[in-house]
């Protein structure tokens, strides 16, 4: 009985196991990591002529594969897109009860045929606190980037002096950081890896900002002729390491004058040296002159004044003392002063104020004329000013 | 007589010069405001931002700072939206095989890893309808430029289900960590380099949560006034309070009620809702009744480019109220087994399986179920709940050996009758329909059965209802009419026959 109960129980151990053994496939192909590029074959041992198909995704996507049948083998290929990206790529057979999965690895090839590059910022300040960086990722033929660890030289040349460091890659990239010079110029940068050079980088160590500067002053003559021109200019303005600051950096001139009151000027440098221009003064001045390169620096105060060149005019009446002709307004040399001087008339009526008029000069004379219909007769006080200069002309009787 | 006809002919004509000048001044004025409305100025700027929620997996930043350049949160929102907007357009790509908007977010030499796919997919009819569920996503790298990035992104939960000549071929949910290399293009983050370093099959298992009660005498509920609309426009928490004292007093212990998906705002679930839904709890609670929360009411697109919206969907609701005393259960879909037809058994079926494990995820303690519409469907990932709830509007005299039935298959799960009732109506559209006496018949009988049983129920329902909305049973009258008496209680509100038999 029990012997009986045993065989039966190991017939039908053998039934289920070959109808199990039916069902099945059993995978052939060990090898769990491959080499981007190579050729992919999952193999599967097989009884029946069944095809299958083959669920298959990797880093970019999923697809189903057809499988062939060699002999008791059914064989998928795996396609050239997928066996050439690293990363792991798991696959299922489809339409198995019990279902047949794994997984195998794809790594990169161990040389790079490319190092993409990128370097930024592609301008940094002078003075060793500012900084670049250089990323590199070494990529094998299939643009792979190699695994990690991958050596990868960094030169990099400035001026005189040439060095080279050595990292490696980590999460697909390789990177270095690069602190600027404290002179200004342009650093060279390259990278290596594996004997596969990249090609050349540069970057613009630009000056830092500008300190503290000197201002001077230029002018034909010192005569507050409100004719020339007073060229004000900067030293050579240049950052902490004795870099000359970039051209074009603003510098703004404020001028200070006898009232307290401020005329501006402004100038940008070229070779660190900014030049402003200024009008003289038309009358006596003191000008004490800063200038300032915004929220950065400024300069020594500097003090210049004007001499007077007119001392005296003449006034003349006529038609019913309604036309002032004031002039001649002479110069230094005695010579007239030149066009455009500014006379004022004040007008005053019974001490209260009526109008002011201004006119310049032309030919070193100006001519006053006033209307009877706007200044009815009677008796005015008048004052001519020019050049720093007031005369007076009290109960001057228009008719 | 003369003077008579002279007035008559006068006023008519001041009437009618009334009249047409009035005309005249509509006229213009009407041209005139024509000319004078219309789009605002402003929107010639296209200054509004045009964004609806397409695509909103579940994404944790971890926090634990870079190498490289400071990383801020404008940066980091910007690459966030970027790289969700990537898998989008990658989903998109499987499902259609189209190349639209691949462009954006990859770049020139990543793209054409992404066209292989395509096109292979295309030239052998395989659609992949994919979604993630979750992303992990980590910065490990940002250069000092700003313009390039690494990206580590762990455990992302994969679903994809392929479909090849029309015909499902395998679905499968997998966890992968990828990590990635971005580029600045464009103003697009792009991906440059993506590798995936490990992938495993997704852990379905959950952790079983027991239901809180052995014993549920329950009631669906909707108010008389507001049925299938329980927190709209007229929601009227006295109404509510009133009916749950009804309730209470009846001897029932449990409600079921519904939170419909649309309503309550999709992915954006909107606050006036969840205040809505709380009052309900709230006075569920003082009246002492448990509340199963049937999710995902008047929902049924499955689409697996959805699933992400559902689960925000979910996410906000459970996590809000998953500490209240009030709830017993989550129901998380009512019947979706009357979509299989429509939408594909397996979609359902996977839709179901992740928000079980999503629902499960949040809240640990409360049990979760679905309520299948009928006792064939009830064994449906059985496994995967914590108690099994179908709906019996068949044959009372089948009943209980159908129970048993069930009762063999799942043994080990308490079972709850989630729905069932009869409708007392008998008029034009069912002339040999049921009366109020039948119903009290029914309810007789079954109650028998159940407390033989010990069988938890739910009964359909509280109110006999004036309306019913197209989207439950349709428009057809002898459907609709009689859906409209299933009530313990008739429209006027008085107590019908089948009261007596309400919970015992």
């Amino acid at each position: 009985m029990n012997i009986k109960n045993n065989f039966f129980f190991l017939i039908y151990l053998l039934a289920m196991h070959s109808m199990n053994a039916q069902n099945a496939l059993a995978l052939l192909t060990q090898e769990k990591q491959f080499v981007a590029g190579s050729t992919i074959l999952l193999e599967f041992k097989t009884r029946n002529a069944r095809k299958y198909q083959l669920y298959c995704t990797n880093s970019y996507g999923s697809t189903l594969l057809n499988s062939e049948i060699n002999k008791d083998t059914l064989v998928f290929k795996i396609p050239k897109y997928i066996s050439d990206k690293t990363g792991v790529v798991g696959w299922k057979i489809v339409g198995l009860k019990e279902s047949i999965s794994g997984k195998f690895k794809i790594v990169p090839k161990a040389k790079p045929v490319l190092l993409e590059s990128y370097i930024g910022p592609p301008s940094i300040e002078a003075g060793g606190t500012d900084f670049t960086m250089l990323v590199v990722i070494p990529t094998d033929d299939f643009d792979n980037p190699l695994k990690q660890y991958t050596k990868v030289g960094i030169k990099h040349q400035f001026m005189t002096s040439e060095k080279e460091t050595n990292i490696f890659t980590n999460n697909l990239i390789a990177y270095q950081t690069i602190f600027s010079p404290l002179k200004s110029g342009r650093m060279i940068l390259s990278a290596e890896s594996l004997g596969l050079n990249s090609k050349e980088y540069d970057v613009n160590i630009m000056p830092a900002i500008g300190t503290n500067f000197d201002i001077f002053s230029k002018r034909n003559h010192a005569y507050a002729d409100g004719n020339q021109i007073t060229t004000f200019t900067t030293s050579i303005i240049k950052d902490k390491n004795n870099n000359i600051v970039s051209d074009g950096t603003f510098v703004t001139f404020f001028i200070t004058n006898k009232k307290g009151n401020i005329l501006k000027t402004s100038g940008t440098t070229i070779n660190g040296i900014a030049n402003a221009k200024m009008i003289h003064p038309d009358h006596q001045e003191n000008w004490r002159i800063k200038a300032y390169i915004a929220g950065i620096s400024e300069s020594n105060p500097l003090e210049i004044s004007y001499t007077k060149v007119i001392e005296t005019f003449d006034v003349h009446f006529s038609d019913t003392n309604r036309v002032l002709k004031v002039g001649p307004l002479k110069s230094f040399m005695n010579q007239r002063i030149p066009d455009g001087l500014r006379v004022t008339l004040s007008i005053y009526k019974e001490g209260a104020f009526v109008n002011n008029i201004f006119k310049t000069t032309n030919d070193g004379f100006v001519t006053f004329d006033l209307d009877p219909n706007i200044y009815e007769n009677g008796n005015y006080n008048l004052e001519v000013t020019a050049a720093g200069i007031t005369q007076t002309f009290k109960t001057k009787k228009l008719w | 007589m003369v003077n008579t006809n002279k007035i008559i002919l006068r006023s008519v004509l001041i009437i009618s010069y009334l009249v047409i000048i009035s005309i005249l001044i509509f006229l213009i004025s009407s041209l005139f405001s024509y000319f004078n409305t219309g789009a605002d100025r402003s929107s010639m700027l296209h200054t509004e931002v045009k964004k609806i929620d397409q695509y909103t997996p579940k994404i944790s930043w971890k926090d634990d700072g870079n190498e490289g350049r400071y990383m801020d949160p404008q940066t980091l929102s910007s690459i966030e939206n970027d790289y969700l907007d990537a898998w989008y357009v990658k989903h998109i790509a499987n499902k259609t095989n189209l190349k639209n908007g691949i462009d954006d977010f990859y770049t020139k030499s990543a793209r054409k890893n992404l066209f292989n796919f395509i096109e292979h997919n295309k030239e052998e009819n395989i659609a992949i309808e994919s979604t993630t569920l979750a992303h992990n996503p980590d910065i490990l790298f940002f250069s000092e430029d700003g313009q390039l990035l690494v990206l580590e992104d762990k455990n992302v939960i994969e679903y994809k289900k392929f479909i090849k000549d029309n015909a499902f071929v395998i679905e499968t949910t997998e966890t992968s960590d990828y990590k990635g290399l971005f580029l600045l293009e464009d103003g697009f983050w792009r991906i440059r380099h993506l590798v995936k370093e490990r992938t495993s099959e997704f852990d379905k298992t959950t952790l079983p949560s027991l239901l809180g009660s052995s014993n549920i005498k329950g009631i669906n509920y909707y108010p008389q006034a507001t049925p299938w609309d329980m927190f709209g426009e007229n929601f009227d928490l006295t109404i509510i309070e009133k009916d749950f004292e009804i309730i209470m007093k009846a001897g029932l212990n449990t409600i079921r009620i519904f939170v419909p998906y649309k309503d309550f705002g999709k992915a954006k679930v909107k606050e006036p809702k969840l205040n809505k839904l709380k009052q309900v709890l709230d006075a569920a609670e003082k009246s002492n009744l448990k509340v199963v929360v049937t999710l995902f009411d008047f929902y049924g697109d499955y689409d697996v480019l959805d699933w992400t919206l559902n689960h925000r969907h979910a996410e906000i609701i459970v996590s809000k109220f998953k500490d209240h005393k009030a709830i017993l259960a989550w129901d998380v879909k009512n019947e979706p087994n009357l979509d299989f037809e429509s939408r594909g058994k397996e979609l359902v079926i996977s839709w179901l399986e992740h928000l079980i494990i999503l629902i499960k995820s949040i809240d640990k303690n409360h049990a979760v179920t679905i309520g299948w519409s009928n006792i064939k469907s009830a064994e449906i990932l059985k496994d995967n709940l914590d108690f099994v709830s179908f709906h019996y509007y068949e044959d009372v005299h089948e009943f209980e050996e159908k129970y048993e039935f069930l009762k063999k298959l799942i043994p080990n799960k308490p079972i709850v009758l989630g729905e069932f009732g009869v409708s007392s109506y008998s008029g034009a559209w069912k002339p040999f329909g049921n009366s109020e006496k039948i119903q009290a018949g029914y309810y007789k009988e079954m109650q028998k059965i159940l407390t033989k049983k010990n069988l938890s129920f739910m009964s359909w329902t509280l109110y006999d209802f004036d309306t019913i909305p197209k989207e439950v049973v349709g428009v057809l009258p002898w459907r609709v009419n009689p859906q409209k008496e299933f009530g313990f209680i008739n429209s006027k509100g008085v107590k019908k026959p089948a009261f007596e038999y309400i919970s015992k």
